[in-house]
């Protein structure tokens, strides 16, 4: 799910920016170190604006100042139960790996529809039902996300196409 | 013992016993105050009831014979009654239940024999509860009285223990007993004070059952009404538990004593002790007996297949047979040679011989008929063919077993999957088809109660609270408490047994393997949950696993599983000198890696050298000459065009990690040449790091630090061009020309001595100043040491510093030595070091330094050098003189024999001739001027000494060099010792160089850091540096 997040960075200055473009500085590193993030819990997807970038405090030792900015943010929480649309980047004998943005999401064999079989022998390898179903690398899903692993910088997703209306 | 039970307690006698219980009781309910009688009956069942291994022998004799006996009974009964009894019964009309002509001649015997003296009293009444077993009208019916009868029968067949339990509900001991039309709290059925006590008595181990039976029988003998009654009202024993013990209810201790007098292996010398009335229900415990499932696993507790494992086929209906499959332990008559030899010791030694137990193998028929054709034979029956060898029966390879529950282990059986497996049967498509619910079932038997831990979600599954859902909040051995959280009674807390609960979980949760199975501490999230297996998804391998609920945590954890030891999925471990492995699997004892040549093995731990800590700044390059570190994605460009995220690097290894890959837990080896970048971590190509200096401000120029560190090329016209420099080394060294045309490497170099041009080394060229010929800095230049030295000893005479020293002495000649070599002090103290070792000449010259004060007596060496050169004067002389005392220079010899003379020789002549001689001629002048120089200087101090050495020496020199320099000896002869000191040395080394060496040594030692100040002081210190590229 996406929401709009107010959150605090402190981005520490190097003097020889201290200058007349001092803001635009900071906003371009803020947007480079914050956007595309994913800090384990969720997605910064795009940096709405700063709602305050407060006083630099310059550090005695290092002549570095330290700007605390707080800005918003779009950021996207994988939930379990959601339902995305994601893109098949890979598919093994196991399931099938999707990424939903920048989620990773793998579809394991269980969860998927039992009509739905391996097929080894084409190229490149497919889930298929021998119909009109094909799903193979570059294919669109729609799966439902079933559960959510945070790791340290990454987040990792099992998800299901074996329900109404997925696939 | 059946047999012999049979013949003791036939079913009849059974029937007497128990049957008339109710009789009993109802009587003693009638009649309240004989007790003694009426409780013998519940007594009997008590007996009965404790009687674990009673029921057994019982059973085992009663069962079949009762069982077709009755049956037969029944059978002759119903054909009676169809034939001629029903008219006569109806005819007797409403009678006594318990009385029953047609019941068989058993039952008339039986009560015949039992209550003779109670028959008065007996059969008026009925039992209420018989009554009430009976439907309305039943009194009048004696159908229902076979009923009844049929029903005991199949009663007495039942589990003799549920049959207990089934009477002492009925019949509890209490006085309220009887009226069990009402609901008794079961409290009240507790004994009390008022109760009769029991006594426990010992007895000797094992034959405590003989013991209540002989008691039994003495009661029989003597009953109530007879002239000596027996006073117990019940005897009981129970079994294994209290071995040596036998218990009997009576009101007085006196009771028993007597009663027990003469009784076979009972123990009177020993103390009868009272057991609490508090202990008296513990003591008459039932404990549940385990109900067997087919299908469920089982131990064998004895015989040939002691421990093995064996799965429960059929369970007979009285619960005490089963019949167990289990793998043949078969040696197919392999060993009977050995065996028969023994002969008669054979029934024996059995036990011996059985002691090598052949391996447990699926029978094996073409294996039986070699040896052992003829006890085998085949029936094919309904579900396949069935062999049967040695009087047991194999089907499928499995041997059919009948066996007593009492010889199985039923409880904490804990299956091994590999035992397991060996039951699996085969399917049609050729898998393994496991039967995981009854495995579950077994397990469950086992559950330990640390499998759940407070926090745990559970579900219980079965039992009156079923279906409700909740958390654990505390364990007390096999009760849990937990806390509802779903449904109508949520917030409340609960006990519920252990096997009521399974653990839940939901899909997506993440998981950990706990225990059991040999997936223990696999992490992964749950992909499916159907009943009570789980099927969960590796983390590591992608791989899907079904485990049971019960094995399962939620886990908190993430990242790598499982640890064994120090080493942990993906480290990077050393296996020997020349080989890395990166570990891609961690078992319980051992590790699965993958090594740097891309096998997989299993090791053990103690394989391991040790662990390569992982290294962050790691740094390879890619077949493009990229660089590549940790954590960058790479793809193979040959081959399977593997891609993968960098975990380590090794020399030129990458282990690669792609999660999408299963097998070898995403792990590949690739070597760095055949990968290309993908992408690198943290997008380090992207863009200037902000962090640091800002960019714009880099951009205006290199930072002087650079520049410092790397000096730009100088490019365009070479400096060199034009320019007058000096060879120093090869045919050529010494001689002076002027630079045509110069490359990198060379340059064309017009001599002023000889007409041509000639291609020289342009590193071994030094600028001169076309006019003083001084050394200039050509900023090319090389400020390499001459360390060697010994060249550098012949340098200093021609110490073009010698010259310039002479006349520009302030400045020139410091540099010049500086300039020689590049650790200007060095030679600095060399060159002040040479002075000095003349100026030691004149006498200890570190002194006369010192003394001189540096700066001075710096100069003054200087101006020694000069002087002694005389070479100051060769200086002006320098162009051509230059040269010789160069070659001198050179060699030493040549300077000190040579060189010399003709210096002395052209002392006189001219110093610009460039000779040495001019410059000895010069020398000699420049002597005087430097005795002058230094007179003055010394004259402070040393006056007097230097003066004169200077003096001395030079003549000295003069006079010895030409003859005794080589030679060494007449110089420090005639100066003093520590020049000789240094003499000898230079001696050592070739004559020249350390002629020049040698001197400064002492020298140094003396005023090693006179010179370097005097430098400094002098002016020299810039100088040096000017000097150091001088050359």
């Amino acid at each position: 799910m996406f929401f709009l997040k107010e959150e605090t960075k402190i981005i520490s200055l190097h003097p020889s920016y201290f200058g007349p473009n001092m803001r635009d500085y900071l906003v371009t590193r803020l947007n480079e170190e914050e956007e595309g993030r994913c800090t384990g819990d969720h997605f910064v997807i795009c940096v709405m604006d700063m709602v305050d970038i407060g006083e630099g405090r310059v550090i005695p030792s290092s002549g570095n100042a330290e700007y605390t900015i707080k800005y918003r943010a779009i950021i996207w929480k994988p939930f379990r139960g959601e339902t995305v649309d994601a893109v098949v980047t890979s598919v093994k004998p196991t399931g099938i790996f999707t990424l939903a943005g920048p989620l990773s999401v793998f579809i394991a064999r269980k969860n998927i529809p039992g009509d739905i079989k391996w097929e080894p022998n084409t190229v490149p390898p497919q889930y298929t039902d021998h119909a009109d179903q094909v799903i193979e690398k570059g294919t669109s899903l729609r799966l439902k996300i079933l559960g959510v692993k945070p790791d340290v910088a990454a987040i990792n997703a099992i998800g299901t196409i074996k329900e109404d209306y997925l696939g | 013992m059946s047999n012999f039970l049979n013949q003791d307690f036939g079913s009849e006698d059974e029937d007497d016993e128990f049957n008339p219980a109710p009789v009993d009781e109802s009587e003693g309910e009638d009649s309240k105050p004989a007790k003694s009688q009426g409780r013998q009956a519940p007594g009997s069942d008590d007996m009965k009831d404790q009687g674990d291994a009673e029921e057994d022998d019982v059973k085992d004799g009663a069962d079949d014979d009762e069982d077709d006996d009755e049956d037969e009974d029944e059978d002759a009964d119903e054909d009676e009654d169809a034939v001629e009894a029903r008219p006569r019964k109806r005819r007797r009309g409403p009678l006594n239940p318990f009385i029953d002509e047609e019941a068989g001649v058993d039952e008339e015997e039986d009560e015949a024999e039992d209550d003779e003296d109670e028959l008065a009293e007996f059969g008026t009444e009925m039992h209420p509860d018989d009554f009430d077993q009976l439907p309305a009208g039943a009194e009048t019916d004696d159908r229902r009285h076979r009923q009844l009868d049929r029903q005991r029968e199949l009663d007495a067949t039942m589990d003799a223990e549920k049959q207990a339990q089934l009477l002492k509900e009925r019949y509890g001991r209490n006085r309220a007993a009887a009226t069990d039309a009402l609901v008794i709290p079961k409290r009240l059925l507790l004994p009390s004070v008022e109760d009769p006590s029991i006594w426990g008595a010992r007895c000797k181990p094992g034959k405590e059952r003989e013991v209540v039976y002989s008691i039994q029988k003495r009661i029989e003998e003597r009953p109530a009404g007879s002239r000596n009654p027996i006073r117990i009202i019940s005897a009981f024993e129970r079994g294994h538990l209290m071995q040596g013990w036998f218990y009997c209810e009576a009101r007085r201790q006196a009771d028993v004593t007597e009663s027990l007098e003469g009784i076979n292996f009972y123990y009177p010398s020993q103390k009868m002790t009272l057991v609490p009335v508090k202990e008296m229900p513990d003591l008459l415990r039932v404990q549940k007996s385990e109900e067997l499932m087919p299908g469920g696993w089982v131990r064998i507790k004895r015989g040939r297949y002691q421990g093995d494992l064996a799965q429960i086929e059929e369970v007979e209906t009285n619960g005490l047979n089963v019949t167990v499959r289990v793998v043949p332990r078969l040696d197919y008559g392999m060993n009977e040679d050995a065996a028969a030899l023994m002969g008669p010791d054979v029934k024996r030694k059995r036990g011996a011989t059985n002691a090598i137990r052949p391996p447990q193998r699926l029978f094996n028929e073409s294996e039986a008929k070699k040896k052992h054709a003829k006890y085998l034979s085949a029936t094919s029956g309904l579900g396949g063919k069935s062999w049967s060898y040695l009087n047991d029966t194999y089907i499928d390879g499995f041997l059919i077993k009948d066996m007593r529950v009492q010889h199985l282990i039923s409880k904490n059986v804990n299956p091994r999957l590999e035992e397991v497996t060996m039951f699996a049967r085969g399917g049609e498509d050729g898998t393994a088809n496991l039967d995981l619910a009854s495995l579950a079932e077994t397990l469950k038997n086992s559950t330990a109660e640390d499998s759940y831990q407070p926090g745990d979600p559970v579900e219980v599954y079965r039992g009156e609270q079923q279906g409700l859902i909740g958390r654990t909040v505390s364990t007390r051995g096999d009760i849990i408490s937990l806390q509802v959280t779903e449904g109508d009674l949520a917030g409340q807390t609960i006990d519920a047994p252990v096997r009521t609960l399974r653990k839940r979980f939901r899909e997506g949760d993440h998981v950990k393997v706990i225990g059991g199975s040999r997936y223990q501490n696999e992490l992964g999230m749950v992909v499916q949950v159907k009943d009570d297996t789980v099927t969960i998804l590796s983390d590591m391998s992608m791989q899907e696993i079904t485990v049971f609920s019960k094995d399962l945590r939620l886990s908190a954890e993430m990242g790598a599983d499982g640890q064994l030891g120090i080493y942990d999925v993906h480290d990077l471990v050393q296996l020997d000198a020349a080989t890395v492995a990166c570990v891609i699997k961690v078992d319980r004892e051992s590790l699965r890696v993958v090594d740097q040549n891309g096998s997989v093995r299993n090791i053990l731990p103690t394989q391991i050298a040790n662990k390569i800590p992982p290294r962050r700044d790691a740094v390879a390059t890619d077949r493009n000459g990229a660089e590549i570190r940790n954590g960058d994605t790479v793809r193979e460009v040959y081959g399977e065009q593997r891609t993968g995220a960098i975990r380590h690097i090794h020399r030129s290894y990458l282990f690669l990690h792609n999660k999408a890959q299963a097998e070898n837990a995403g792990i590949s080896v690739v070597r760095t040449t055949n990968v290309v970048t993908v992408s690198a971590r943290g997008g380090r190509p992207t863009g200037p790091d902000l962090t640091k200096l800002n960019p714009a401000l880099n951009m205006q120029g290199p930072g002087g630090g650079r520049g410092a560190a790397m000096p730009p090329p100088s490019r365009g016209r070479d400096t060199l061009i034009g320019k007058t420099v000096a060879v120093r080394k090869g045919r050529y060294k010494g001689l002076v020309g002027i630079v045509r045309d110069a490359d990198d490497k060379n340059a064309q170099v017009e001599l002023y001595t000889v007409n041509k041009p000639v291609q020289i080394d342009r590193n071994i060229l030094t600028p001169k100043d076309p006019i003083t010929k001084q050394t200039l800095d050509s900023g090319r230049g090389r400020g390499r040491g001459r360390g060697g030295g010994g060249a550098g000893g012949g340098r200093v005479p021609y110490g073009s510093g010698a010259p310039s020293g002479a006349p520009g002495w302030s400045g020139g000649r410091t540099p010049m030595a500086a300039g020689d070599s590049s650790r200007t002090p060095a030679w600095g103290g060399a060159a002040a070091s040479r002075t000095p070792a003349w100026g030691g000449m004149s006498g200890s010259r570190t002194p006369a330094w010192k003394n001189d004060g540096s700066r001075t007596s710096n100069p003054y060496e200087a101006g020694n050098r000069t002087a002694y050169g005389g070479i100051g004067n060769r200086t002006p002389a320098w162009n051509s003189g230059s040269r010789t005392p160069y070659d001198s220079g050179s060699g030493y010899d040549a300077f000190a024999s040579g060189s010399r003379t003709p210096a002395w020789g052209g002392a006189g002549a001219g110093a610009n001739t460039g000779n040495r001689t001019p410059a000895w001629g010069g020398l000699s002048n420049g002597r005087d001027q430097r005795d002058f120089d230094d007179a003055p200087t010394p004259g402070g101090g040393y006056s007097a000494p230097t003066p004169g050495a200077y003096a001395a020496p030079t003549p000295g020199a003069s006079a010895p060099t030409p003859g005794a320099w080589p030679d060494s000896a007449p110089t420090p002869g005639a100066f003093n010792a520590p020049t000789p000191g240094g003499m000898p040395k230079r001696g050592g080394y070739d004559a020249p160089t350390p002629a020049a060496y040698d001197a400064p040594t002492p020298a140094m030692g003396g005023a090693a850091a006179t010179p370097g100040a005097g430098y400094g002081d002098d002016d020299g210190g810039p100088r040096y540096d000017d000097g150091t590229p001088s050359p």
